[in-house]
């Protein structure tokens, strides 16, 4: 007579729960998490807008590099963990790294367009690391909105500028991910932000995240993954560095929120051309530098036909598009950025004599 | 073992990211018509005419009340703000200052050492020269030697040429003594067959 097995009832690993709610109560009741930056000096500060300089941990490369990130967020998240570090990562493969912080506009800063972002602030922090450096030469490195902006400036300045990398960069303004009926009323000019950036001056922050936030509202997710694995300590500490920058937004300056929105989003002049910056007549074919443009495969913010035009529209010779298998955050946030740079950029970079491989 | 426990966070998890996807995807289905764009658009510029309204009411009471608002903070931070670019245009001017004292630093460093060189050079050839110069005198004691020794040279030509003309002369003498002993030759055989004949006559003579 064949006996039956009995019924198996799984049962709950007591010590993974334990250590599960435990850390959800550090999370619900300890302070933010402490971001360690690799070591920095300041090399120059204009209003709210700081020039950081990382050095190379051993460095082997001639031409530093030059980080520009998005007027949106903060760029600690170029900087957000000893191991997950993009400029960590960068210093310990050999290369001096500079990076412009943008810093939080303020009230009195409402009348900073995106002209003196980059004249007033970007080419003189260029030009101080330049000469900081000792460098006859400089390779640009814009992240997102960083990236068009980098973009703009390198189209531009008379600065020598090596090599350019854009990341995750929107430049084509035609498609977007917001709803079609959201973009239409904008572009037919129903919606109209003028009025609200001329009295706020600058943007608030909480506005800014609103914005964003809007594109998908309903945001769970993040959380029931901490739950789920929440007894891993290492995870809650990266998923805490996480969520600290995520709600971590910065206000806009007002002028410059207003040129985005108008003359980028709009009426995409990147690509169609009449954008003036300063005076000078932006056409990104005036790129004539080594050029690298990485998409992200799963970025739900800048869609890939958004960054993809810009490799017809740059007049550089050595031009290289890749598209990564990451996220539009976790491409910074892992540190995956940091080799991708290093692969394409090594044999740009004029590596010393004597420098180890 | 691990794996044989039961895990009901996985479902959970995947549950919550099904329903949060459905859900955004029903709030853009929701919200992407022109009817939502415009009450957006009434909203915001509601929001904006009642905040310019507010900041209007503001100022007016803070000029009554005579306290400063964030008007005045701004005009100060922009003042801070032109200061830093006063100085950043200063820093701009005195690395140029540098840029050109390096410049012409260089310039004075290539021409020293242009200098430092042509004096070598002079040094150099000032030591060749003097050497030349010691040759010259010890060529022109030389040519002094020769010269005395050409004009030894020359008393001896004359003497040569005194001593040729009495050579010649001697010749003419030797020659005219040729020609006497020549002549002396020609009477001695003139006599001679002269001597022949007249004792052939007397032989003759003393035969008859």
């Amino acid at each position: 007579m064949a006996t039956q097995a009995p019924l198996k009832v799984p049962v709950l690993d007591y010590e993974k729960e334990m250590n599960r709610w435990k850390e959800v109560y550090k999370i619900i009741s300890g302070p933010e998490p402490t971001i360690d930056h690799s070591p920095r000096q300041m090399v120059w500060r204009k209003n709210k807008s700081v020039l950081w300089h990382y050095p190379a941990a051993e460095k082997k490369y001639k031409i530093p590099l030059f980080f520009v990130y998005s007027l949106f967020n903060k760029p600690y998240i170029l900087d957000i963990s000893p191991e997950t570090s993009v400029i960590g990562g960068l210093t310990n493969r050999g290369y001096d790294v500079y990076l412009l912080d943008w810093g939080q506009p303020g009230y009195e800063d409402n009348d900073i367009g995106l002209d003196t972002y980059v004249t007033e602030y970007l080419e003189r922090a260029v030009k101080r690391a330049l000469r900081h450096s000792g460098a006859e030469e400089i390779s640009m490195v814009g992240y997102c909105l960083g990236g068009t902006i980098a973009s703009i400036f390198t189209s531009i300045t008379e600065l020598p500028i090596k090599n350019l990398i854009v990341a995750t960069v929107p430049i084509d303004f035609s498609t977007s991910v917001a709803p079609g009926k959201w973009t239409e009323g904008m572009k037919d000019g129903m919606v109209n932000i003028d009025r609200l950036a001329d009295v706020y001056g600058t943007i608030p922050a909480e506005y800014i995240f609103m914005m964003f936030r809007s594109l998908a509202p309903f945001y769970i997710s993040p959380y029931v993954s901490l739950l789920t694995r929440a007894h891993d300590s290492r995870f809650v500490d990266k998923w805490r560095r996480m969520n600290m920058w995520l709600n971590d937004a910065t206000p806009f300056a007002g002028e410059a929120f207003k040129q985005f929105f108008n003359e980028l989003s709009k009426e995409n002049k990147l690509v169609n051309g009449g954008l003036v910056v300063a005076g000078r007549n932006v056409d990104l074919k005036n790129i004539t530098c080594s050029f690298y443009a990485i998409s992200s495969a799963n970025d739900n913010l800048v869609l890939e036909p958004q960054s993809l035009p810009v490799m017809d529209l740059v007049g550089s010779e050595d031009k290289t598009y890749q598209v990564v298998q990451a996220g539009h955050v976790s491409l910074a946030l892992t540190g995956l950025f940091a080799p991708i740079v290093d692969e394409w950029l090594s044999s740009r970079s004029e590596k010393l004599e004597g420098a180890m491989a | 073992m691990a794996k044989d426990k039961y895990d009901p966070y996985q479902s959970f998890r995947q549950m919550s990211e099904l329903w949060e996807q459905q859900m955004n995807t029903l709030f853009q289905t929701a919200t992407n018509n022109s009817e939502f764009v415009n009450f957006a658009k009434a909203g915001l510029e509601s929001h904006a005419k009642y905040m310019e309204q507010l900041r209007k009411n503001q100022e007016l009471m803070a000029s009554v009340m005579n306290i400063p608002t964030k008007s005045d903070l701004k005009n100060i931070a922009r003042l801070t703000i032109q200061a830093e670019e006063k100085i950043d245009a200063l820093e701009e001017q005195i690395w140029n200052l540098q840029d050109s004292f390096k410049a012409i630093n260089q310039e004075n460093m290539g021409l020293f050492s242009e200098l430092v060189k042509v004096t070598k050079q002079m040094k150099t050839e000032l030591a060749r020269n003097a050497k030349e110069l010691g040759e010259t005198k010890k060529m022109k004691a030389e040519l002094e030697a020769l010269r005395s020794d050409l004009a030894a040279a020359n008393d001896l030509r004359a003497e040569i040429r005194e001593l040729r003309t009495e050579l010649a002369e001697a010749n003419a003498v030797q020659a005219e003594v040729q020609e006497l002993r020549q002549e002396l030759a020609q009477f001695m055989m003139k006599a001679d067959k002269e001597q022949e004949e007249k004792d052939l006559v007397l032989a003759g003579a003393a035969g008859k």
